[in-house]
């Protein structure tokens, strides 16, 4: 078996503030193997987000890692120096944001932004340079890559802005891309796009990619593997097909009971998960989803689920998982 | 480009009319009779009627003004009451001491100012940050002409190290006169080659520069830093170091520019600031420039002047306003006007 | 009976803006200078008689053998031309330079505020009027309008805050503009509105209360602005008249023989300058809680 590309083992965060300490990430494990898309789906505040800035040291200064490791490619990333993170930025691992407008610099044209990130990493001739970036802005199919690169960010529409973002992303040739949140803020249409431009993108290049996102039908449209987290835990991880076939955890039954299907209208209450997620999951003994869960027992209190195999490559953090418990 | 300055100059020309309404308004509220103090002590009424008849105070108070506002259109701002000169020859002598004066304050300010935010937001929070916020709101709770005097004490009294007033030594005026080129006496003596002067020159220029500076550095530093703070807040700062860019790229470059937009709106103010700052400092120093001239009018109730350095001013305010919004037009591409 | 409802309703809480000052001010100790700067500044100007060593002579009587002492314990701040004691002199100025700035803050308010909330409200042609008015006002550079008055005028602590009183509302003006004009979107404004509430109604109890928090901020710091102010005015010969213990007169004053006997220019000064700071230093913290980005 091939060394995995990335390599999460039981990652915590957490936040420090002068009114005390919160738990961001409470022991995340996750794998990426060398070209795959691996989906990481949860609700807002679940800590995806988190776990994709931690890959590149990227935390915010009020929070820090309590415990746990990073590997890319072997190579542990928690603790190096802040120099060689740096060189591992922008060209071993390219990360892509949520909101294109606002990551790049409103005051300097996009052309000179990403001459920037090259200039950065590589060493090229002027000449090299201008070349590598127009074949990148043509993979990501901005084709007036003169117009583009002299245009400053509000000159541009929001699709045409990720394209660039994604690009600027790819231009060192990077193993992993992080992508977090990358269509949330463009229209529907423009979605569908800009996703099918990263599956292809993948199978030209072959690099692997961390999908973030709170959209299930994003994650399965373009996952080979799925990572559902939830205040802060891993709650389930399987391929794709299995796991919208036959979920295991009582939060993903119910995440996906939950998404309106068109043509439900008018049959039925919406299906939604009462209660709310723990304020500090660092403070819950038991399982973190007890509080919500329609099948919870006395055990599911006090004691913290492992993620236990329930098929292949299908684990699950749950007591009652593959015990064929209905939800 | 130029339609939006012509735009300006004509939206700013409505104002400036309704300053010289106000400001004639107010001169005329001078409860005692300008023509006595025309005179001076020894009026006679006869006297007193005369001038008034020749300067044309008995008029209705709309025709003065319109008299005032056509005279004044084509160069005429009147003769000073004091000293009896055309008051915008009266201005325009003195302005190059002032520019001077300013422009230096401003060449001190703009630059410390500016390397004192930038250095407080990248140690924010660490002691450098609360060394620059000490001193920027020591600055701008100082009071200029109070700054001035304990200046003088220290640096002439007691060290004996820089002069007390004036802007050259007295004596030079026959050793090493300097030529009268521009007004400006650094660039005059500097072109001539009169270094004994260019030193004296700028000897007597350290401190008044220094005490107009005080309020413009604290106000720069406090608004770089708050601006810096914020620009490297930003969603795209947490990109660049996503793509790998080094701090000090991130710093000095990516955020920087960013950064300055609002401080080039607080320059704008602190160049406000100064054009009455400077009244201050020249009557501290002695500095023959319009700050002392506008308050000796002030003080004489010499209408004339002070109409004229009023409206003088607040042209001067204008073209402040003007400059910072080209300026930051240029520094900001979603605000062009192209 | 919906009306009613609707004018009974509070204006939306401050956010407990001093229940957090409170909180604020203990841990950040430049804010703490500052209020206890404020606290003394208001002893002074409240019991200045009774705390000043030589209060007569504060007040303005000489004793002209005692004349250009340097500062000594019996004399800590020396005595000036008339031998009076500075101390006393300094102290007692606090009263005319709080009560100014106590005043001019007042008045510009007084004026402002209404006619600012006013504009932001109404829109349109009153607004474009009141704001042609203030934009003539903020033409000119600062102070000099001041000057202007007080020349006009003649010398004199009553003229000195009427002129500043006159160079300052328009601030407030557009501030309580600003406030306005995103209060009058928010969802009580246009309840109370398509009640049938009129705008007077409006004005007195929701957008003039919820304009109030970055109001009174800017005016705490004004009122050190405006001690800065009077004391820059005093000092050209602009403001107070002898023998007010003024403290920007008392400077002037001292200039002559500043070079000998600074200590005639040096602690009235010194005055002006800690009360501005101090009113500086809370004004900042008050900005901070403020702020909602956190950006100080």
């Amino acid at each position: 078996m091939t060394t995995p590309l990335l390599s999460v083992t039981d990652l915590a965060v957490q936040f420090v503030t002068p009114d005390g300490t919160t738990t961001g990430l409470d022991g995340v494990s996750l794998e990426i193997g060398q070209g795959e898309i691996v989906g990481v789906v949860g609700e807002t505040g679940c800590g995806k987000t988190l776990t994709g800035l931690s890959v590149l040291g990227l935390l915010p200064p009020t929070a820090r890692v309590a415990r746990g490791s990073i590997r890319l490619d072997g190579r542990e990333l928690l603790g190096i120096p802040e120099r060689e993170l740096r060189s591992i930025r922008g060209s071993s691992v390219g990360m892509v944001f949520q909101n294109p407008a606002s990551a790049f610099n409103p005051v300097f044209s996009i052309g000179w932004q990403m001459r920037a990130v090259l200039g950065a990493h590589e060493r090229l001739a002027k000449g090299e340079a201008e070349q590598r970036i127009r074949e990148t802005l043509a993979d990501v199919g901005l084709v007036e890559a003169d117009r583009i690169l002299r245009a400053y960010p509000h000159q541009l529409s929001g699709g045409m802005l990720q394209r660039a973002m994604i690009a600027s992303a790819l231009l060192c040739r990077p193993r992993l891309l992080i992508a977090d949140e990358p269509t949330t803020a463009l229209d529907v249409t423009i979605e569908a796009q800009v996703l099918r431009l990263i599956r292809r993108l993948q199978q030209d290049r072959g690099f692997s990619v961390l999908f973030i996102t709170h959209d299930l039908g994003v994650i399965r449209a373009v996952s080979d593997r799925v990572v559902v987290l939830y205040a802060g835990r891993v709650a389930e991880t399987a391929p794709t097909a299995t796991l919208f076939a036959a979920p295991e955890h009582p939060y993903t039954r119910g995440l996906m009971a939950a998404v309106p299907r068109a043509g439900s209208r008018g049959r039925g209450a919406l299906a939604s998960i009462p209660g709310s997620v723990p304020a500090d999951v660092g403070q819950v003994s038991g399982c973190a989803f007890a509080e919500r869960c329609p099948i919870a027992v006395d055990r599911c209190q006090t004691e913290r689920p492992d993620l236990r195999p329930v098929g292949a490559g299908h684990v699950a953090a749950c007591h009652l998982a593959g015990t064929g418990v209905a939800a | 480009m130029t339609r939006f300055i012509v735009r300006r100059l004509a939206g700013s020309a409505a104002v400036l009319l309704g300053l010289s309404v106000i400001t004639f308004a107010l001169a005329r509220l001078v409860p005692s009779n300008p023509a006595a103090i025309y005179i001076g002590p020894k009026a006679r009424p006869e006297d007193i009627a005369r001038i008034t008849e020749q300067l044309g105070l008995d008029r209705p108070l709309p025709v003065q003004y319109l008299a005032y506002m056509r005279a004044m259109l084509t160069g005429d701002w009147g003769t000073s009451i004091g000293t009896k000169r055309p008051v915008l020859e009266e201005i325009l002598a003195r302005l190059p001491a002032t520019l001077e004066l300013i422009a230096a304050a401003m060449l001190i300010a703009i630059p410390t100012g500016i390397l004192l935010g930038i250095l407080s937001a990248s140690w924010r929070r660490r002691p450098p940050d609360l060394v620059v916020r000490v001193i920027s709101i020591v600055g701008v709770s100082l009071p200029a002409f109070w700054l001035g005097l304990l200046l003088q004490v220290l640096f002439f009294r007691t060290l004996h190290l820089l002069p007390l007033t004036g802007r050259v030594d007295p004596n030079l005026r026959f050793s090493f006169p300097i030529a009268d080129i521009t007004g400006f006496y650094l660039l005059d003596s500097a072109i001539t080659g009169n270094w004994t002067a260019f030193v004296d020159v700028t000897w007597h220029l350290v401190l008044p520069a220094i005490t107009l500076a005080a309020y413009p550095i604290g106000l720069i530093a406090r608004m770089t830093r708050a601006s810096m703070i914020e620009a490297l807040g930003q969603d795209y700062v947490r990109a660049a170091r996503a793509a790998g860019l080094s701090e000090r790229l991130i710093t000095w470059r990516l955020t920087l520019k960013n950064a300055l937009i609002p401080v080039t709106t607080v320059v704008g103010l602190t160049l406000a600031y100064s054009l009455t700052g400077t009244f201050f400092v020249e009557v501290v120093y002695n500095w023959p420039g319009l700050g002392t001239f506008a308050v000796k009018g002030l003080l004489n109730l010499d209408y004339p002047a002070v109409m004229g350095i009023t409206l003088f001013g607040a042209m001067g305010y204008v073209l402040i306003n003007l400059v910072v919004d080209l300026v930051q037009s240029w520094l900001d591409p979603r605000t062009r006007l192209a | 009976m919906a009306v009613e409802v609707i004018q009974a309703m509070p204006a939306v809480p401050r956010a407990g803006l001093l229940r957090r000052f409170r909180r604020a001010v203990v841990r950040d100790p430049l804010a703490l200078t500052g209020v206890v700067i404020i606290v003394l500044l208001l002893v002074g100007a409240i019991a200045g008689p009774w705390i000043a060593p030589y209060p007569e002579q504060g007040a303005g009587q000489s004793n002209v053998p005692a004349r250009m002492l340097p500062p000594s314990p019996a004399h800590p701040f020396g005595t000036d031309g008339l031998g009076r004691d500075m101390l006393s002199r300094v102290i007692m100025g606090a009263r005319p330079a709080v009560a100014v700035s106590l005043l001019v803050v007042g008045l510009a308010m007084l004026i402002g505020v209404p006619l600012g909330a006013l504009a932001g409200y109404r829109r349109g042609r009153v607004d474009a009027v009141i704001m042609r008015i203030t934009d003539l006002f903020l033409a000119f550079p600062p102070l000099l309008l001041a000057m202007s008055i007080v020349a006009a005028l003649g010398p004199g602590l009553d003229h000195a805050a009427l002129a500043l009183a006159i160079s300052w509302w328009p601030w407030y003006a557009r501030l309580a503009r600003g406030t306005a004009t995103s209060l009058r979107e928010r969802s009580f404004v246009e309840a109370a509105r398509s009640m049938g509430v009129s705008d007077l109604v409006i004005l007195r109890r929701h957008i003039v209360p919820n304009s109030l928090p970055p109001i009174l901020v800017q005016a705490t710091i004004d009122i050190g602005t405006v001690i800065l102010a009077a004391g820059s005015l005093a000092f050209l010969g602009l403001g107070s008249t002898p023998p007010t213990p003024d403290w920007g007169l008392m400077v002037a004053d001292g200039r002559t023989f500043i070079l000998d006997q600074w200590w005639l220019s040096a602690f009235p000064g010194l005055a002006i300058f800690i009360s501005v700071l101090g009113f500086n230093l809370v004004g900042d913290l008050l900005l901070d809680l403020l702020d909602p980005r956190g950006t100080r």
